[in-house]
């Protein structure tokens, strides 16, 4: 027994002894802490870097050649999809609102089935459904940002000019008095649900606090309750995209220009259809 | 003559290593050898000396004689109360001397060539410093006419820029070396640039001192952040200018 | 005689039977894993793989780590998986040496090899239980504490998890026919089974081993995956990942010296508490012979360990030079003392033991040389890249760099050093060796001579190596130099150990072994060796760990818990210590109850007469 408690005490004190050490023998550096999570840092970003940025999402985060590689045959090929999306886009079965190919780019990625390459679509459905998931949902999840620089990559990709512009913050809004959280929503709204119908937009979009439109009274910016009759669908669209470019004699430029930023394509689509209707 | 009792000669061999340390480091080669590195050394030394004079049972015994006789026989007994005195004093004074607060400024530990960020954005790109090499490199072996040139114009920039500190003859000895601390580094040294990658020495000429990570803290470093004032091409020519001066050769991987 | 041959031949034939057995086992069982771990196998498993089920890191935040009991979850999975993880070096580690202890006890027919081979194989069977028990209180913590990086791993080694359990059962059976039927598979053909069914025990255990290494590698450097985590279905490529290879290597050794460190330790306490001068020879001999295993895997140990260095600093950088030259570059400097510590208890020890015969007295005074090299060599190894300075020593300086002492900071002069520790501890093996010997044989002079001219022009060439290579040339040649160090250091071990097989073939005993007869002082050596070998291991296991610094999976799958940051040394040397006081207890009770076993109390009018 007397051996056993030597032994237990000389083992203490040379774990006492090393601790001792660590703790007095050798300078505590406190290390830094974990770093903050790295954000898409697209302010100012070149479209160079962006096409970098795009590939990286390409084959990584976005696992898209999962599919899309020259091996499995699950998935068409992209390194020609610029020259492709304009034939696409003019089929039959075609059945997406994108107008170029940025758009139809971008409509791919949220709404694959839009429109199925011959002979890639689920089994069974004769290429009327894709495969391929909403990729801003699931375990892939990219954010808007992620789906432009995607986009941007496959333009490069597929040779043609980059089109993709990086959606900058709130421009002149401080002078517009609008509240500044709807336009920086730009940032946030990632994975939302769609908007059913084009009413919807307007009361989601607070249209009416400016417009007359619907059952709305708003006398900030112009009426529309007839705005069909006057102006051409390509007025409209280019008039939420880039509020600014034309004004309406009489009124200031205040509208903000991000609405476009805040609608999928489809909606934008809807929304102008909707408005053409107003006669 | 009457042999040196084995306690004496041990301890007497441990002081003597002591002391040559001390005369061979501060005195002859006139660069002091840190307290602390020196307490450790003593620690090891002390033990390897116990283990020499203690592995045969003779010698043990020989050595633990004077004191079991100081300590069992009652004629000692004079010695044993001073030495029971003495011994208990020194070990005070020792601790004392060590946990007195002192008026100097605490040590300061900077981790010399901190790690490096896995990738760092520079001249507004993004560089990833894992993959990252430098673009003129490659002109060594292709176009030695062109790399000479490139390292000239890297001497220009050292010259115009780097040498005030860092010395002309790339030793850390500059003219206002001598006011900073840390102090500039010795590129001739092998523990420097030889030991690192290009792609390092372009992130810390890139960011300099305001740009190091929190563990070579306190940075007091006053290395300018060159990325203000050189352009990129400029910094990649003073780095083939380091290592062709030098003679050394930035670390790679695979030849 | 004639029957003597006519036995040997016999037993020659049986010897060829077994072995063809004993291959047939091992090439089948290895058929069985390259098919499981086949690429093409792998291939169709990619197929499998739909955008739906891809298998991804989630992004966590702080609130998604479950709290129980208000645990402090890293430090109870740290503490966990250290326990286990001790608990398997050492049971894994035992089986090894106990085949080599039961195959030497074969060959030379003596009794003594095979019954140490048992009480060595004895301590480890509770060990055993208490590892399983260990693995599955890991298991339960990690996937209670860390559900989705458990979730995420286990989605990827689904098949391996699977398979390490069947192994795990495989692990279980074979060690028990091993242990159990010791005594059962005696002489000829039985012992040749027994030794298979080692060999069996001992490949499903490495098996097992590179399986759980495969995991933890993969954590740190991932494969099989993209840069954002996304697995690409090929578990064989996730498996053989950057780091595997060199982490089994490393652990395979380590393994062997901290077994043999344990077991030394239980020598040394039966040593201390025997009454009996026979008991107190057996556990004398005992201790030498688990003291020789723990130095001779001990020896390569460091060349494992700058391997996987070199490996890791080839994989990243970043991670390179934060082990070696950032937070943890302290942290080597802690476990430069230990193995000095490790070497000097370990020579210590072997000095001691040449008491043992009085024909050693004539190596006595060389004794000293080698500790001056050791130490030496030892202090070299030790000084630090970053000096601690005050700032009177700073402005006396005139900077942070030593002149002298810096250069010694970094890798070759280290190499150097650790060749030459490793070659004087070699030279205390062979002088031990020799202790009480008188060779016969002739041309022993010439034989001493070539030892010793293989000795000096070592030490010149690892000098030069180390000098003029490490120091004037390009880094790349800095870490190849360390290679021929390295060869030259272990081809000298080996050709000075093949001559002194030669000179002392049969040689002389100048005067008889005592065993048994060393001082306590020497026992305490081998305590202060298992227990710095404990410690070491831990202190390394939290380097290792702490390497990924607050990722899950380096760079692919972060850890947002409130523990995601790197804590001081300080803390992590506590948590250590704290670790090995359980393991020591837990030690001693195994020890414990292995002796309780053999107890018997004879009681007189408890039971009933019948």
């Amino acid at each position: 027994m007397m051996q056993l408690i030597k032994i237990v005490v000389f083992s203490l004190l040379t774990i006492g002894f090393f601790t001792a050490y660590s703790y007095y023998g050798i300078p505590q550096i406190i290390p830094a802490p974990p770093p903050e999570k790295e954000e898409l840092d697209l302010e100012g970003i070149t479209t160079a870097d962006l096409i970098v940025l795009g590939e990286r999402i390409f084959k990584g985060k976005g696992a898209c050649t999962l599919c899309h590689n020259d091996v499995g045959g699950r998935a068409p090929m992209l390194d020609d999809i610029g020259m492709k999306a304009q034939e696409n886009m003019a089929d039959s079965r075609y059945k997406g609102t994108a107008s170029s190919v940025e758009e139809y780019l971008y409509e791919s990625l949220v709404d694959p089935s839009a429109y199925v390459v011959a002979g890639f679509g689920k089994m069974g459905t004769q290429d009327s459904e894709s495969p391929m998931t909403d990729v801003r949902t699931g375990s892939i999840k990219l954010s808007e940002e992620e789906l432009l620089v995607v986009v941007a990559y496959l333009q490069d990709l597929s040779g043609l000019d980059v089109t993709v512009e990086i959606p900058v913050g709130s421009t002149g809004t401080e002078e517009s008095g609008q509240p500044a959280a709807t336009t920086t929503q730009v940032v946030t709204t990632n994975t939302r649900a769609k908007y059913d119908s084009a009413e919807e937009i307007l009361s989601q979009l607070a249209c009416g606090v400016c417009h007359i439109v619907g059952h709305y009274q708003g006398l900030i910016g112009p009426d529309l309750s007839h705005i069909g009759g006057s102006r051409s669908k390509d007025y409209l669209r280019r008039a939420i995209l880039d509020p600014n470019a034309e004004l309406t004699e009489g009124y200031m430029p205040m509208m903000p220009p991000t609405y476009g930023d805040q609608l999928y394509a489809s909606e934008l689509e809807m929304l102008v259809e909707y408005m053409s209707r107003l006669q | 003559m009457r042999k040196i009792p084995r306690l004496f000669q041990m301890i007497g061999i441990i002081l003597l290593i002591y002391f040559s340390f001390i005369v061979l480091f501060d005195y002859l080669l006139d660069q002091v050898i840190p307290s602390s590195l020196l307490r450790m050394y003593m620690f090891f030394i002390i033990a390897g000396v116990v283990a020499v004079f203690t592995f045969t049972e003779g010698s043990t015994e020989e050595l633990l004689a004077p004191i079991m006789e100081m300590m069992e026989n009652p004629e000692k007994r004079k010695v044993r109360n001073a030495v029971l005195t003495v011994m208990p004093i020194l070990v005070g004074a020792y601790l004392y001397s060590q946990m007195v607060p002192s008026v100097e400024a605490p040590v300061e530990l900077r981790s010399i060539h901190p790690a490096p960020p896995s990738s760092v954005k520079l001249f507004g790109k993004r560089y990833n410093l894992q993959t990252l090499v430098n673009p003129l490199r490659k002109y060594e072996k292709d176009d030695p006419e062109k790399f000479r040139e490139l390292v000239r114009e890297g001497a220009r920039v050292y010259i115009e820029n780097c040498h005030i500190c860092h010395g002309d003859k790339l030793d850390g000895q500059g003219l206002y070396a001598v006011r900073l601390n840390p102090t500039p580094l010795n590129f001739r040294d092998v523990g420097t640039i030889a030991q690192l990658q290009e792609s390092y020495l372009f992130w810390r000429i890139s960011t300099g001192g305001p740009g190091l990570p929190d563990e070579a803290a306190p940075w007091i470093s006053s290395m300018p952040v060159w990325q203000d004032f050189l352009t990129e091409e400029e910094i990649w020519q003073v780095i083939l200018f380091l290592y062709d001066y030098t003679g050394h050769r930035p670390r790679t991987w695979e030849e | 005689m004639q029957s003597g041959a006519k036995h040997g031949d016999k037993m020659r034939h049986l010897d060829w039977k077994c072995l063809l057995i004993n291959s047939m086992l091992l090439f089948g069982s290895l058929c069985v894993l390259t098919l499981l771990s086949d690429p093409v196998y792998a291939a169709e498993e990619l197929v499998e793989v739909t955008a739906s089920n891809v298998i991804s890191p989630p992004e966590l935040t702080a609130a998604d780590y479950p709290q129980i009991l208000g645990l402090n979850s890293r430090v109870t999975v740290w503490l966990v998986a250290q326990l286990h993880l001790w608990f398997a070096a050492f049971v894994l580690a035992v089986p090894i040496f106990v085949f080599i202890i039961e195959a030497i006890g074969m060959w030379t027919r003596n009794r003594k090899y095979d019954d140490m081979a048992y009480e060595f194989i004895k301590v480890s069977i509770t060990a055993f239980a208490i590892t399983a028990i260990l693995g599955g209180l890991l298991t339960f913590c990690l996937f209670l504490l860390y559900p989705h990086l458990m979730q995420y791993l286990s989605g990827i080694f689904r098949e391996s998890m699977f398979i390490y359990a069947l192994l795990f059962f495989a692990e279980s059976v074979t060690l028990y026919i091993y242990y159990y039927g010791w005594h059962w598979l005696q002489g000829g053909n039985k012992k040749w089974i027994h030794l298979t069914i080692g060999l069996l025990l001992n490949s499903v255990g490495a098996t097992l081993m590179f399986l759980a290494n495969a995991w933890l590698t993969f954590m740190m450097s991932p494969a099989g995956v993209d840069a954002n985590g996304v697995f690409s279905g090929d578990s064989w490529a996730a498996i053989h990942n950057f780091l595997w290879n060199p982490i089994n290597l490393h652990r395979t050794i380590a393994n062997i010296a901290f077994g043999g460190s344990i077991i030394g330790a239980y020598a040394a306490f039966k040593f201390l508490a025997a009454s009996s001068q026979e008991e107190k020879a057996h556990y004398d001999w005992m201790g030498y012979t688990a003291n020789f295993i723990a130095i001779s895997a001990l020896l390569p140990l460091p060349f494992a360990g700058y391997y996987l260095t070199a490996e890791i600093y080839a994989y990243s950088q970043q991670m390179g030079i934060t082990s070696m030259g950032g937070v943890f570059a302290w942290l080597f400097i802690i476990q430069a003392v230990l193995i000095g510590v490790l070497f000097i208890a370990a020579n210590y020890y072997l000095w001691c033991g040449m008491g043992r015969s009085e024909g050693a007295y004539r190596y006595n005074k060389y004794i000293k040389y080698i500790a001056v090299v050791i130490v030496a060599a030892f202090l070299v190894w030790f000084t630090p890249h970053t000096l601690i300075l005050t700032n009177v020593e700073l402005k006396a300086l005139g900077g942070p760099y030593h002149k002298y002492l810096g250069p010694l900071g970094i890798m070759p002069a280290k190499n150097t050093a650790v060749n030459l520790m490793i070659l004087f501890t070699a030279i205390s093996v062979l002088l031990y060796r020799r202790a009480n010997k008188i060779p016969t044989v002739s041309r022993v002079e010439i034989g001493n001579l070539v030892q010793i001219a293989l000795f000096t022009a070592g030490i010149i060439n690892i000098f030069i190596l180390g000098t003029y290579y490490g120091y004037f040339t390009n880094t790349v040649y800095k870490i190849a130099a360390s290679i021929p160090q390295v060869l030259t250091t272990l081809i000298i071990i080996g050709i000075s150990a093949l001559i002194d097989l030669v000179i002392y073939k049969g040689a002389k005993e100048v005067a008889p072994l005592h065993w048994g007869r060393i001082p306590d002082r020497a026992q305490y050596a081998l305590f202060l060796v298992a227990v710095a070998f404990t410690w070491l291991m831990g202190l390394m296991g939290y380097v290792r760990s702490g390497l990924r610094q607050h990722w899950h999976v380096t760079d692919v799958f972060r850890d947002n818990s409130v523990e995601a940051f790197t804590p001081t040394l300080g803390y992590a040397a506590s948590v250590v210590s704290v670790g090995v006081v359980i393991f020591m207890a837990m030690l001693i009770f195994i020890f414990w109850i292995s002796q309780v076993s053999s107890q018997k109390t004879v009681v007189h009018g408890y039971w009933k007469t019948t």
